[in-house]
């Protein structure tokens, strides 16, 4: 009969308990989200952002995932519509268990998504642009890859100064950042003796005639479009038949080729667009270029591959593949100096090898303020030509 | 002022004209069936696709496209009743109108299964308003108008002349009576599933000649159409034109009086105001 020692049983003992972390260690996946908009206005885009988060997580599965486990992804649609969000959160937060939810779009998806996160400890990162979301008292529980609509805002009001308005209309649907845009594009055009009218108008609705009728009433010379691509689609017929002649300067997001495509060239023609710029040229950009098969990949695919990235780094680096660990760490690899990495299998590599890594990716330096926001971001200027968006400049 | 609320007016006018015809299709349903069919936008949607493929990939003239929107939006109707409604029948109104809310997201996400998220737009030229003084009128507008006058008509020819239309009538009227006097009750259903689900085809399609063609290009509308149906009396036929009128001009002048962003308002508040003044509609016998 052999006696089980006082030494041996504690032994045992902690071994037995450490069991289930040792089994994760050696095989638990990892679960990431995505929560894109795979149907309604941000439809053209959430898929191929999901499809690019795949693609990198495939690629870091197959050297043998983060931290020795393999990550499992789970994509959910947001709809564009704050309720569907917050159910898909809800699924991807209580039934998935991920550590992170990547790639809301819609700022209204996001502001309704955003305290389920921090209240559950899960780390969301988003495209979206809205002011007030990084106003929110996450405490440092997301981060965005988007510029605030502060400077969104200014820029669109300089641009249209640049472009020798006086009285610019703005015609938007209801958003979280209307407001804030409204805001910050008056100063810039008040400083040049402009003025601007805001017209918020129906998304939903199948003709625009009526609103129409009240922007040309104003005589303006821009009219500035605020809206998603279904309803800037309804709106530039409109326009276009009310007879106006004057310039239109439109998000690069609704103003998009896909739209350009479906309209006559008539109605299109001349528009000028203005965007949040990829780091084109940068080793990050032609990344992504490849993962979607595509030479222009749009800014949220470029920004949701910056997420992806730096979310795994964060896991790797913090040894900590939580929520909790991501927060903690997401900054140690983003921003401070070190070898400088524009892929996840890069810093995973440098992170095993103890050095610091900073990240700087496709949609550009990806450096983050205590609240969440980038420090840095180039815009793009864009006209339509001839049915195609012609790049005018980037800065 | 004036000429703003004139032109308002006149939007009101075309874009209720427009609505009136799948209301038309929704009204035609609920009086034979009783029960509110929402899968009438998706229905919407279908006939739109319908139409923007029989004009884009068959090059056919607008009306050539619209009777190919009745048709395909006819018999996704027809498959939404035998296969998602009627099972339902027996549980009551109520089970049937979630099973169509059901069936209608099952056909939009087929639709957007099939044909994606992109925007569609018909092969057709954009033309300049016509300006007659300080009012304009566009000439699809007045096309459309037209079109959606005369699908009326043919409608009211149908219930007016034909032996079918006819026992539509009897059976909206009276069930039981229209039963002993020998009408097919099976057969009217049919009929009256088809023919509403492709008024609300040829809706949508007239719909997207104006706009553009989406998986939601349909489900936009059905709370427009719901509460034109319900201003007119549910089941009343002439009500639905008059409901769809009356709703299309109120739309339109609540963006002059209020806020553009509260249009949707409008929709909610006919119908809370005729459910608790006049239950029955301006144009219905019963209240339902």
């Amino acid at each position: 009969m052999t006696i089980m020692t006082r030494r041996t049983a504690l032994i045992a003992s902690a071994s037995l308990l450490a069991m289930p972390s040792l089994a994760r260690a050696q095989g638990a996946p990892i679960h990431l989200g995505t929560l894109t908009p795979l149907t309604g206005a941000g439809g053209p885009y959430g898929p191929v952002m999901a499809n690019c988060v795949k693609s990198v997580i495939t690629e870091v599965n197959g050297v043998g995932g983060v931290l020795g486990r393999q990550v499992q992804l789970t994509s959910e649609d947001d709809q564009t519509n704050p309720e569907a969000g917050l159910r898909a959160a809800r699924k991807l937060i209580d039934i998935d268990r991920v550590a992170a939810i990547m790639g809301t779009w819609a700022s209204s998806v996001t502001t309704a998504v955003a305290p389920l996160c921090w209240e559950n400890k899960t780390f969301l990162t988003t495209v979206s642009g809205a002011d007030s979301i990084t106003a929110l008292p996450h405490n440092g529980w997301l981060i965005r890859t988007q510029p605030n609509t502060t400077l969104q805002g200014r820029k669109f009001g300089e641009y249209a100064v640049e472009l020798g308005g006086k009285k610019m209309f703005f015609m938007a649907p209801q958003t979280p950042f209307t407001q804030s845009q409204l805001a910050n594009m008056k100063p810039p055009i008040e400083a040049a003796g402009g003025s601007i009218e805001l017209l918020i108008y129906d998304a939903a609705k199948p003709s625009l005639r009526t609103e129409v009728d009240q922007a040309m009433r104003a005589r303006p010379d821009i009219i500035i479009l605020g809206g998603y691509t279904p309803d800037t689609t309804v709106l530039l017929r409109d326009i276009f038949r009310a007879g106006y002649r004057g310039k239109l300067l439109a998000y690069a997001y609704s103003v998009n080729q896909q739209m350009i495509g479906s309209l006559p060239h008539d109605v299109t023609e001349g528009i000028y667009t203005l965007a949040p710029s990829p780091a084109q040229g940068s080793g990050g950009f032609d990344r992504v270029k490849r993962i979607v098969g595509n030479d222009n990949p749009d800014p949220y695919t470029c920004q949701i591959y910056d997420q992806v990235n730096l979310v795994l780094m964060a896991m790797a680096v913090g040894n900590d593949a939580t929520g909790q660990g991501i927060h903690d760490n997401i900054r140690r690899v983003s921003q401070g100096g070190g070898d400088k990495v524009d892929n996840v299998m890069d810093g995973l590599r440098a992170i095993a090898a103890g050095k610091k890594v900073d990240y700087d990716g496709a949609s550009g330096p990806c450096d983050f303020t205590d609240a969440g926001d980038i420090t840095d971001c180039k815009f793009r200027y864009d006209q339509v030509r001839g049915g195609q968006q012609t790049l005018i400049r980037i800065a | 002022m004036i000429e703003a609320l004139l032109q308002a007016l006149i939007n009101g006018v075309i874009a209720g004209t427009i609505l009136a015809v799948p209301a038309l299709g929704f009204t035609a349903i609920f009086a034979v069936l009783n029960y509110p069919n929402f899968a009438i936008g998706a229905l919407a949607t279908v006939g739109a696709y319908a139409g923007w493929v029989g004009n884009t990939v068959f090059g056919l003239p607008m009306l050539g496209a619209l009777p190919l929107a009745f048709g395909v939006a006819g018999l996704a109707g027809l498959a939404v009743q035998s296969l998602a409604v009627k099972p339902l029948e027996a549980s009551g109104a109520l089970m049937m109108a979630i099973a169509s809310l059901a069936a209608g997201l099952v056909l939009e996400n087929i639709l957007r299964f099939g044909f994606g998220n992109d925007l569609r737009g018909f092969e057709l030229p954009l033309l300049r308003d016509w300006r007659i003084g300080e009012f304009r009128i566009g000439p699809q507008q007045l096309e459309n108008f037209g079109l959606a006058l005369a699908c009326m008509a043919l409608l009211w020819a149908f219930l007016r002349f034909s032996r079918t239309g006819r026992a539509m009538r009897a059976v909206a009227d009276n069930r039981d009576l229209a039963l002993l006097r020998g009408v097919d009750p099976v057969r009217v259903a049919l009929v009256t599933v088809i023919v509403g689900a492709g008024l609300a085809g040829m809706g949508g399609m007239l719909v997207g000649l104006d706009t553009s063609v989406d998986p939601l290009t349909g489900t936009r509308l059905v709370l427009s159409i719901f509460a034109a149906a319900v201003l007119g009396g549910l089941g009343s036929i002439p009500g639905a034109v008059a409901g769809a009128i009356a709703i299309g001009m109120a739309e339109e002048l609540s963006v002059i009086v209020f806020n553009p962003a509260y249009r949707l308002v409008v929709g909610f508040v006919v119908i809370l105001i005729v459910l608790t003044l006049r239950p029955a509609g301006l144009f219905g016998t019963r209240a339902s």
